[in-house]
């Protein structure tokens, strides 16, 4: 009874005005939001699609004028991506294991969270301005190697705090059944915990993998760019987001066009990844 | 028990239950006094009415017994809790048959309608039922107090009833032998003796009961018996 | 009243060996520290072979951090310490030099969730046995059949044995954890109120199985059921505010505690 007449107070129907307008508020935020997303995929789509054929796949950067494609610096960003991953992930995992089982009570976890954050945000034109300090300039030229542990330098603290936050979320009750029938901590980490942790991992891995294939400013000033077809890790190597960002720059309209379609397969790219990502996510919570 | 129990409808469960044995005793020694009291007095209708009374003990018994399980049901009660409801099963229990057996002397008086035996027969059989309630008044307290010590003496008392229930058999003996027309009159008396011996002995499983409820144990000591010839000739298996 | 001034546990009745009982551990003036909170109180406790012990009382009692010094649980976490001895068999397990690994293959433990590890069934089960023994894959799986049975789990799993562990209801999770304890043939088994979150049915499984399993292994049971305790126990401990207030045959307990502070709680007179 007392609800039914409450329905009708006038403190009752002011809240439900305030309710309405924070609920107006907050849709409309999302919705404009949602709304560039959508133009910039908009745009994206309309202006990189036209120029997406299969010779962007099998046909070197062309110099202005001629026709050509994407290969190198695909093929350039899967190489340096995939061996930042390469070098990255173990770091990260290992360190993450560190903070989440190991150390999670000592001072030092404390202290690495810290300064992993601190990198975590760091500007990405940073971390390529050191590198080029210490690997660049020391060896006096760009290379793909300077350009992959740039990005390797991104990965790393991505991983680590997903790797620390998956591990904390695995329930101490299970590490104390593991104990409990004589495994060793590491065994208990290994076969235990990392199973339990797994997806989330993964996730994280996919998602600084996500990160780094659109990172540009690190590439410039370490891998710098290479018009031509080079597997050569000591010297410069093309990459998408710098052919991108130089094409996109050029006068010309067909480098252009290119730097548009490289857009579109990047951003497309980068979003299966998260919907990977998302799906091993939620498979987890499931679990 | 002076602390309240977490769960207050408990304490109000075990606080009828005990109310419940504290009515029936009353009754119970009401009924014993007043058949006795008919005895003495040849007064049928007053054998009557005690006759009549004893469904009212009949079914605060059954209720002692409905509330007990439904306690118990309900609250899974442990330790000194569990021995209460226990102690007032066996309670009832007694009380029951101390109400059966003064509805026996009651009966027996309706029968004697007739007969007007001279008093000193009758003298004996009184002073037994002056201890038995005694005994009977003391253990009902004691459960009302649960105090141990009350109940280990009326436990001890009930001898004395045994000595005393001989005698009267004794004595009623020689009645019958000095005049035969007493022998009716006699028997019956003997059985209401025998009744009257037989409440004692549920007074002591009374303070029995008394005692497991307030320590927890069964009396270890052995009663001191007062059995004797003729009380096993009339089969008063003690 | 005042609890907290008591610090002598009544111990009920004396059991020694001469009543066929053999220690199986024994703890002696065990005091135990979370940082600088004094969480046990000299507690002297013995649990016997083949009997089942029960430890009851209200939350933070102390009966759970108890249970986790027998197999030295609370090494996984800093800031806690034990003192006195606890010793099983012959060995003082609260040493230093103590092998935590073996001890806890020799002490097994259920906990109140249940735990499956995120794997199969069969995995679940071999994982500890593979642990300590190389076995040939017939034994191995052998000894993972054996071991589901005693658990009372066999019939039940024996068609979905590459089922992830974790799929299974919380009563057979409960049962799969204690068949893993089993597989690696402990001598103790701690259980830890493994019933408290489960329903009455697979409760009076669990306890058929603790009854079973008690003719083997020494068991101690932590409990906040007092029937439960009452059901499954050979003796009961009962402790409050880190004390072990009172020991004895749990017929004893239950029926005619000799403590005060025991009887206002079994019969639920506290505070």
């Amino acid at each position: 009874m007392a609800l039914v007449s409450g329905a009708k107070s006038p403190l009752y129907a002011q809240r439900r005005r305030r309710n309405g307008i924070a609920m107006a508020l907050a849709y409309a935020a999302t919705a404009f939001g949602l709304t560039w997303l959508v133009l910039i995929l908009a745009v994206l789509l309309w202006n990189g699609f036209s120029g997406l054929s299969l010779r962007v796949f099998t046909e070197m950067t062309p110099p202005p004028g001629a026709a050509g494609g994407l290969l190198n610096p695909i093929l350039g960003s899967i190489v340096m991506t995939g061996i930042a991953v390469i070098i990255g992930t173990p770091l990260g995992i290992l360190a993450g294991t560190y903070m989440a089982e190991y150390g999670r009570y000592d001072k030092l976890s404390a202290v690495v969270r810290f300064i992993n954050d601190i990198l975590l945000s760091a500007p990405s034109i940073v971390i390529g301005l050191f590198i080029y300090e210490i690997m660049v300039a020391q060896m006096g030229h760009f290379s793909a190697w300077a350009g992959a542990i740039a990005l390797a330098v991104i990965v790393v603290p991505v991983v680590v705090r997903t790797t620390e936050d998956m591990l904390i979320l695995v329930p101490d009750t299970l590490r104390e059944a593991a104990a409990s029938i004589g495994l060793p901590r590491a065994l208990m980490i290994q076969k235990v915990a990392y199973r339990a942790a797994r997806a989330g991992m993964i996730t994280g891995v996919l998602l600084a993998v996500a990160r780094i294939s659109g990172e540009t400013a690190p590439l410039l000033f370490t891998a710098l760019n290479n018009q031509f077809w080079s597997t050569n890790m000591n010297a410069p190597m093309a990459s998408l987001p710098v052919v991108i960002f130089q094409f996109a720059l050029s006068p010309y309209k067909d480098w252009q066009e290119l730097a548009w379609t490289g857009a579109l397969i990047i951003t497309l790219s980068v979003l299966t990844l998260s919907i990977v990502a998302r799906a091993l996510a939620s498979q987890s919570k499931s679990q | 028990m002076n602390e309240q129990h977490t769960a207050k409808a408990f304490d109000i469960d075990l606080q009828e239950l005990s109310r419940m044995v504290a009515e029936m005793g009353g009754l119970a020694e009401k009924q014993v006094a007043d058949a006795v009291d008919a005895l003495a007095k040849r007064d049928t209708n007053m054998a009557q009415r005690v006759t009549d009374s004893d469904n009212a003990i009949d079914v605060l018994q059954r209720e002692i017994e409905e509330r007990s399980v439904l306690t118990i049901a309900r609250r899974q009660p442990m330790a000194v809790d569990l021995r209460e409801i226990v102690g007032a099963l066996r309670l009832a229990n007694d009380l029951e048959r101390v109400g059966d057996l003064a509805k026996n002397i009651a009966k027996r008086v309706i029968a004697l309608n007739a007969e007007f035996p001279p008093p000193k027969l009758i003298r004996g059989v009184e002073h037994m039922t002056d201890l038995v309630l005694g005994q009977l008044k003391a253990v009902l307290d004691a459960y009302a107090r649960r105090d141990d010590a009350k109940a280990m003496a009326v436990w001890r008392g009930d001898e004395e009833i045994d000595a005393v229930c001989t005698s009267v058999f004794r004595e009623l003996l020689t009645y019958m032998m000095e005049d035969p027309r007493n022998i009716t009159f006699c028997i019956h008396l003997m059985f209401c003796a025998k009744n009257i011996e037989r409440m004692g002995d549920h007074a002591t499983n009374i303070a029995e009961t008394v005692h497991y409820i307030v320590g927890g144990a069964p009396i270890t000591e052995r009663r001191p018996k007062g059995e004797t010839e003729i009380s096993a000739l009339a089969g008063t298996n003690v | 009243m005042t609890m907290a001034n008591f610090t002598v546990p009544t111990v009920t009745s004396t059991v020694t060996s001469a009543d066929g009982l053999t220690e199986k551990i024994s703890v002696r003036n065990l005091d135990f520290f979370y940082g600088d909170h004094r969480a046990l109180k000299t507690i002297n406790v013995a649990l016997y072979h083949g009997k089942v012990t029960a430890f009851i009382g209200p939350s933070g009692c102390g009966k759970s951090t108890l249970l986790r010094v027998l197999n030295r649980m609370y090494d996984l976490y800093p800031n806690q310490r034990a003192t006195g001895t606890v010793q099983l068999d012959h060995d003082n397990i609260l040493s230093p030099s103590q092998d935590l690994n073996l001890l806890r293959a020799k002490v097994g433990m259920v906990f109140q969730k249940p735990t499956p590890f995120p794997m199969t069934i069969y995995e679940n089960i071999a994982f500890g046995i593979r642990l300590y023994e190389k076995l040939p894959k017939s034994e191995l799986d052998g000894r993972v059949q054996h071991a589901l049975e005693r658990a009372a789990l066999w019939n039940e799993v024996k068609d979905k044995l590459g089922a992830n562990g974790q799929s299974l209801s919380g009563g057979q999770q409960q049962r799969l954890c204690i068949a893993r304890t089993v597989a690696v043939r402990p001598e103790v088994i701690l259980f830890d109120e493994p019933c408290s979150a489960l329903d009455p049915i697979s409760t009076a499984k669990i306890e058929e199985l603790i009854d079973e399993l008690k003719e083997d292994y020494t068991i101690a049971i932590v409990t906040h059921n007092m029937q439960q305790a009452a059901r499954v126990s050979d003796f009961t401990a009962f402790m409050y505010l880190g004390e072990l207030v009172e020991y004895g045959e749990t017929t004893k307990i239950f029926t005619a505690p000799n403590d005060r502070r025991t009887q206002d709680y079994i019969t639920g007179r506290f505070g």
